[in-house]
């Protein structure tokens, strides 16, 4: 953690006037359970891991935090921050509600079951059938090459129980790139958080759409035309996917789940994609071809 | 006294000089003749609240102590009269009086007759609105005095009131009663060779008895068949919830102890669920719930009958729906859920320990306001006139406000040497009570409907008016001085 932030005063010290200071203060909000002094003053944490943070720090956080990850989408870290700083009020109490208002999500919040690379059998998920939910999500996983530890404790939202609602939502996250089949480089991963902003409506998934701006033309133009309808129709049609008991479904048959939720899978990101690098290579090719055929026929 | 009586009943007064020879035994023979009908000032059908109260102030005032009166009641009166429980069980029908409607009871003699250990006053109510807990708290500031006391209302058994006034009723004397009596029907008189009563109201009574009445008054509640016989339609609506009622035991007498009872009162969506102290750790409930809802709460186990009570003055609506669909568990669900969910302890009632067996009840909530409250010789009174959401705690209220001014318009009557029964009569007595009670009905109607709303901005209105009026404390004393009945009139 300590090396994130050094990190991020050098990226600030780069950069100036006004994106300078907030950046500062947002970091200077992060860091200040380091000060002893401050931590006198500090109410006692909620919950292991808890910082409370005023309002204003919360703000602060949430701009310097939110700017930072539009520069670089990677910071895993900023993005955690800035879904957090920007839950309260209302977005993740609407979802807790909803998860209260359901048997199953009644359930989640009872148990309070961390998905983790030891609470799950990863091998055994491994072995299932190619349909099962569990076969999906951990070949998903493979491809990938992430694993489900990667997933950043909860610590900027002050209600306990909110915060498990945050910290469930980030760790199935790589549930619904199963559900979805979407990949995660930067193209899948817009087109879930839109998915995730119709249905979760947390404000972090809705912001991370903006990074749309920063893909390429003709994916931006697919996204515009097929990926982003796709995400707001199911996303709003759908079931809230949190109250998904991700750990009793593993050995579901994942269309069984997708039909039961309303979702309908999005065309396959990845054979798009292959087909167009095809299309593309066989034009060049072709391009190739004739303009050696026309330089043959000048020899 | 009889003197004067007699004097007036001289020149003026047809009815008053029959009593004058009644007085003086020189009884008309008709009376006794069973083909005719027995001829009375006044017949009251109905015997609760309100028409024992009507005949309690008629029979105590002198002025109209000497009218002819009978009273027509379905169930055995000996048997209300004799009402009896044990000192640690509460029937679960009460009401709320307030000090005006207390003082009244006292002038006509039948306040010292309920039984006044087993009636609670409180002095504070607190309000609070269960989607966004704003909240209204009424109490008194310190060292603030009121004319009246610091009693916002009295909580009584609606058997404590009714068996006090047949105790105060039978004190006075004096009023044929006519118990376990079915009204056949009700038509007009005949004419004879001696009478003519084709404008008289003729009550059939279920043994062959007939009863003229100069004035019928119809005390006899919502389906009231004295309002049909005058062919006064009452219009109005059914809020399509019921009111679930049950004697409660708590976990002690009250954050404010044996003498600060305090009345709570949460809105949630689904209707207001209220809390009032009775005697001791012992509180009524009234939860206006809708009909499945209130089923529900109806086959629970005592158990999670108690825990869906505490969870309604401190879970949220959310949890509340969810509990609402569970068959049992409730207990369980109650106890995981208060680990999670911020309240202040202090502010909502002590924890609710048990119910008293076979309390639980409920019945539907209605609007009902009838085009008028009086007829040619009829006049209507308390539910026959107006029913009302309880979320006020106004019905029985504004009943005994009916009462008070038709006896004094009776009054009136009398000492002017009017016939009692002519409409005109009894126009004071309208003029008096409808646009009051047609406020008070709307005020009600139109708070249930703003609280039932469950989000959107009308939820953050109504709570930033609600702070606003829990921080103007002079607009609040007027308000509770209002809800006590002694502030200045308004209506």
């Amino acid at each position: 953690m300590e090396v994130t932030f050094r990190r991020s005063a050098a990226l600030v010290a780069q950069t100036g006037g006004l994106r300078r200071s907030i950046a500062v203060s947002a970091a200077a909000a992060v860091n200040r359970r380091h000060f002893s002094l401050s931590s006198l003053t500090r109410p006692p944490p909620n919950y292991p891991g808890h910082v409370p943070l005023t309002t204003l720090e919360k703000a602060a956080l949430a701009i310097g935090s939110g700017l930072m990850s539009l520069r670089d989408p990677r910071r895993g870290d900023l993005i955690a921050a800035f879904a957090e700083a920007t839950a309260t009020p209302y977005f993740i109490y609407r979802l807790r509600d909803a998860m209260l208002a359901h048997p199953t999500g009644r359930r989640i919040l009872r148990d309070r079951p961390r998905i983790t690379s030891t609470s799950l059998n990863l091998p055994y998920l491994r072995s299932l059938p190619a349909n099962a939910v569990g076969r999906t999500y951990v070949a998903w996983l493979d491809r990938e090459g992430v694993s489900p530890d990667t997933r950043a404790a909860v610590r900027y939202i002050d209600d306990a129980e909110c915060a498990y609602v945050m910290q469930r939502y980030r760790e199935c996250h790589d549930f619904y790139h199963a559900l979805t089949g979407l990949p995660v480089y930067r193209e899948g991963e817009v087109a879930l958080k839109a998915f995730e902003f119709a249905n979760t409506l947390l404000p972090m998934t809705g912001f991370s759409v903006f990074a749309a701006a920063t893909l390429k033309p003709s994916e931006r133009r697919r996204f515009v035309s097929i990926y982003l309808p796709w995400a707001l129709r199911n996303g709003l049609r759908a079931k809230e996917i949190i109250n998904v008991y991700w750990e009793e479904q593993l050995e579901r048959d994942v269309g069984e789940l997708r039909s039961e939720l309303g979702v309908e899978p999005p065309p396959d990101l990845r054979a798009i994609r292959q087909r167009e690098r095809e299309e593309r290579r066989r034009r060049k090719e072709e391009a190739e071809r004739e303009s050696g055929r026309g330089r043959a026929a000048g020899l | 006294m009889g003197t004067l009586v007699a004097a007036r009943a001289a020149y003026v007064c047809r009815t008053c000089a029959q009593h004058f020879h009644k007085q003086l035994g020189l009884r008309r023979g008709y009376s006794s003749s069973a083909a005719q009908p027995d001829i009375y000032d006044v017949v009251c059908v109905g015997g609760g609240p309100a028409g024992l109260s009507l005949l309690t102030a008629l029979r105590s005032n002198p002025i109209t102590s000497h009218l002819r009166i009978a009273l027509v009641e379905a169930q055995d009166l000996a048997k209300m009269k004799s009402w009896k429980l044990p000192r640690d069980s509460f029937s679960n029908r009460c009401s709320s009086l307030t000090p005006s409607s207390a003082m009244f009871l006292d002038r006509i003699g039948a306040w010292k007759h309920m039984e006044r250990d087993r009636v609670q006053e409180y002095q504070e109510m607190q309000v609070w609105d269960g989607v966004t807990g704003a909240r209204i708290e009424f109490d008194w500031a310190p060292g603030s005095t009121s004319p009246a006391g610091t009693t916002i209302a009295y909580m009584i058994e609606n058997l404590n009131l009714t068996s006090g006034l047949l105790r105060r009723l039978e004190e006075l004397g004096g009023v044929s009663t006519f118990d376990n009596a079915r009204v056949e029907k009700i038509s007009y008189g005949e004419e004879t060779e001696e009478l003519d009563l084709r404008e008289w109201p003729l009550v059939h009574l279920s043994g062959g008895k007939q009863l003229a009445a100069r004035l019928l008054v119809g005390a006899d509640g919502a389906n009231s068949p004295v309002r049909t016989f005058a062919g006064i339609p009452a219009r109005g609506w059914d809020y399509g919830r019921h009111g679930v009622v049950a004697t409660l035991e708590l976990e002690g007498e009250g954050w404010g102890g044996a003498n600060t009872k305090i009345a709570y009162q949460r809105f949630l969506p689904t209707g207001p669920v209220a809390l009032l102290p009775l005697p001791g750790n012992h509180s009524t409930l009234v939860w206006s719930t809708t009909p499945s809802n209130a089923s529900l709460l109806k086959s629970l186990s005592a158990e999670d009958f108690v825990a869906m009570v505490n969870a309604a003055f401190r879970l949220t609506p959310t949890d509340l729906e969810y509990m609402h669909t569970q068959g049992s568990g409730q207990a369980d669900e109650y106890s995981w859920r208060l680990q999670h969910t911020k309240f202040d302890t202090w502010a909502v009632p002590q924890a609710v320990t048990g119910v008293q067996e076979g309390s639980i009840a409920s019945f539907p909530l209605k609007l009902r306001h009838a085009d008028t409250y009086i007829g040619e010789r009829v006049a209507l009174v308390g539910d026959a006139a107006h029913t009302i959401h309880p979320l006020a705690g106004q019905g029985l209220n504004q009943g005994q406000g009916d009462v008070q001014s038709l006896a004094n318009t009776i009054e009136y009557a009398v000492s002017h040497g009017w016939d009692i029964g002519v409409a005109m009569s009894l126009e004071p007595y309208l003029s008096e009570r409808y646009a009051a009670n047609h406020v008070l009905l709307g005020v009600c109607d139109k708070l249930h409907k703003l609280y039932s709303v469950g989000s959107g901005p009308l939820v953050h209105l109504r709570s930033a008016g609600l702070s606003a009026v829990n921080a103007l404390t002079p607009l609040k004393a007027f308000l509770m001085r209002q809800a006590a009945g002694n502030g200045i009139k308004v209506f």
